[in-house]
């Protein structure tokens, strides 16, 4: 019963503040709206009971990316940019592409619709962690390879043009 | 040339009165400053040192007498657990009552902590700085001075500036406490005494004072005001960076830990090397002080106090973030300050200076219960965090940014390869 409350209500909050954040006009209050949205899905992590995934979603995504995002917007944001037109001509092909998606991921998440998640938090970080370092090893590597050449572009993009 | 006039004739000064409130000539009394020329043939300065050694005495012969406090927590528990199954309510309920009384527990921590440590900021300034600080108020060394600004704060009009995004400004200072707040659930008071018991304990204290930032950013962005923006932009610019050491720092404690639990670190330190020195991750060579160096300065960072202070500095952005604030909803901004103090010296006495553990291994020391030392631990990392604030002057932006990304953050990663070999190498 509980486990329902706390579901339904973290996904309204989620779906809600997912929508705000593409309906809004001033872009601040779309980033906002994104850190709400992000938080939700932590709460969802919680509620499953990965601690884990949890702290880091609201390490990296909360307290990380959303704002930078908040950063950037405030950075580079006008006053003019709360009359420009929300959608422009291409908003065809992303309605097709966001259908097309959403229906895979339905038909993937649909297979695990009945599971039940544990509630209770089970300590899961020293498993995640064997596995990152024994079995999928090449693969977190390879993600910490893209990281580093992303690192590496932005240095190479935010040098003057004399020094390149 | 006119004679200058003879001046009037001058009313004669009236008699000097005397006030004998207290018994005490007014017209004898001595200023403050008046003591600093031969303090120690004062009374009152010899009184104030008794009275110093009697207030220990006193809490150590209380602590004795109380015990650990784990257990007083247990017992309460076991009473609601009885209560409960003898008016047959279901366990549900005593669970989310006990909830409930430990979140309260934590917040009046918070609170006191606001009470306590402005007025213990005001004294530590003043002191540094040759002042005597607030005096008056409350009578002893100006105790209830935070009490008489919490109750002009609360007096204050409450004013949203017509630029201002009304409803991001008044949700600001919300954002900034409530994570603030969260973060303290796994934080440890004593041996086994945090309100929450998580095995990511390290992980979401990080997690949950990183949230704070984006309050900071809305209150820099929704003042309405040039200065306020850039305080706020300086803020995310800083806090984001600092976070980075900050994380990384501790990684050498939770190796040798071997866990991100936080009272799993604490107990890890127990035990002394040839039966003298404690085991604390501080005493580790080189790798434990640079690792509680690099955390002690990114934690300073982190609260936005003075070394790093550039989001609200005074000299240039008026206040910075909160230049637009006023009454209650500035003071939860210094409330959230000051309570990141505590949960940083709480975390630097739970990572690096062995939790709840007596320094020594003696009869004496062994008796005082965990949460005393805890408390003493922290109090003493307080009073760092103030020494430094109230001693170093203001880093420019750029000069920030530089020490941060190609000073602590390299060394940072340098410390967790060494602290490697040594778990290679040394401790297996």
């Amino acid at each position: 019963m509980i486990e329902h409350i706390v579901f339904y209500s973290l996904s309204t909050v989620v779906l809600v503040a997912a929508v705000c954040v593409v309906t809004m006009r001033n872009t601040v209050h779309s980033s906002l709206f994104l850190g709400l949205s992000l938080a939700g899905v932590a709460g969802l992590f919680a509620a499953l009971g990965a601690d884990f995934l949890f702290a880091a979603q609201v390490m990296v995504y909360v307290s990380g990316i959303a704002v930078l995002i908040m950063f950037s917007v405030m950075l580079l944001g006008r006053a003019s940019d709360l009359h420009l037109r929300q959608v422009n001509e291409q908003w065809m092909a992303a309605v097709l592409i966001c259908t097309v998606s959403s229906a895979g991921l339905l038909k993937i998440a649909r297979a695990y619709c009945g599971t039940l998640a544990p509630s209770a938090p089970t300590p899961d970080t020293r498993a995640i962690g064997r596995l990152f370092m024994g079995e999928w090893l090449l693969p977190f590597e390879l993600a910490s390879l893209v990281l580093t050449a992303a690192l590496l572009g932005a240095v190479f993009f935010s040098r003057s043009e004399a020094s390149r | 040339m006119t004679a200058p006039k003879p001046a009037p004739a001058k009313a004669p000064l009236p008699e000097p009165v005397l006030n004998r409130k207290n018994g005490i000539l007014m017209a004898d009394r001595r200023w403050p400053t008046d003591q600093w020329a031969h303090p120690w043939s004062l009374p009152g300065y010899r009184n104030g040192a008794l009275m110093l050694a009697g207030i220990i005495l006193g809490i150590l012969g209380g602590g004795a007498l109380i015990g650990e406090l784990s257990k007083w927590g247990d017992k309460l528990y076991a009473l609601m657990a009885a209560f409960a199954t003898a008016k047959g309510i279901s366990t549900v309920a005593v669970d989310a009552v006990w909830v409930a009384i430990k979140v309260l527990i934590v917040l009046h921590v918070i609170l006191v902590n606001g009470l306590w440590s402005i007025w213990w900021e005001r004294k530590i300034s003043a002191h540094i700085q040759s002042r005597v600080g607030p005096t008056y108020a409350g009578g002893f060394h100006g105790w209830a001075q935070t009490i008489c600004d919490g109750i002009k704060l609360f007096l204050k009009e409450d004013i949203t500036p017509a630029a201002a995004d009304h409803w991001v400004h008044a949700l600001a200072p919300a954002i900034v406490i409530a994570p603030c707040i969260a973060a303290f659930a796994p934080v440890l008071f004593g041996t086994d005494l945090a309100a929450a018991r998580l095995d990511v304990g390290t992980l979401y204290v990080f997690a949950f004072a990183g949230i704070s930032v984006i309050g900071v950013v809305m209150a820099g962005w929704a003042s309405g005001n040039k200065y306020s923006l850039l305080g706020g932009l300086r803020a995310a610019a800083q806090i984001v960076s600092y976070e980075l050491p900050r994380g990384f720092s501790v990684v050498p404690v939770i190796m040798f830990a071997g866990s991100l639990d936080l009272s799993v670190i604490a107990d890890a330190q127990s035990g002394y090397w040839w039966g003298v020195a404690p085991r604390w991750f501080v005493f580790y060579p080189v790798v434990g002080q640079v690792a509680f160096l690099i955390f002690l300065i990114a934690s300073i960072a982190e609260t936005n106090r003075t070394p790093f202070d550039i989001p609200e500095a005074e000299s240039e952005l008026v206040g910075g973030f909160h230049t637009e604030y006023s009454g209650m909803k500035w003071s939860v901004f210094f409330l959230a300050e000051y309570a990141y103090v505590l949960l940083a010296s709480f975390l630097l006495a739970t990572f690096f200076l062995g939790g709840g553990g007596s320094p020594l291994p003696w009869a004496p020391f062994t008796l005082v219960p965990s949460w005393i030392w805890m408390l003493s631990k922290a109090m003493f990392m307080m009073f760092v965090f103030l020494w430094v604030r109230w001693t170093l002057p203001r880093l420019r932006v750029d000069q920030l940014m530089d020490f941060n990304w190609k000073f602590l953050l390299p060394w940072s990663f340098a410390n967790i390869a060494v602290a490697g070999l040594y778990l290679a190498f040394w401790l297996k």
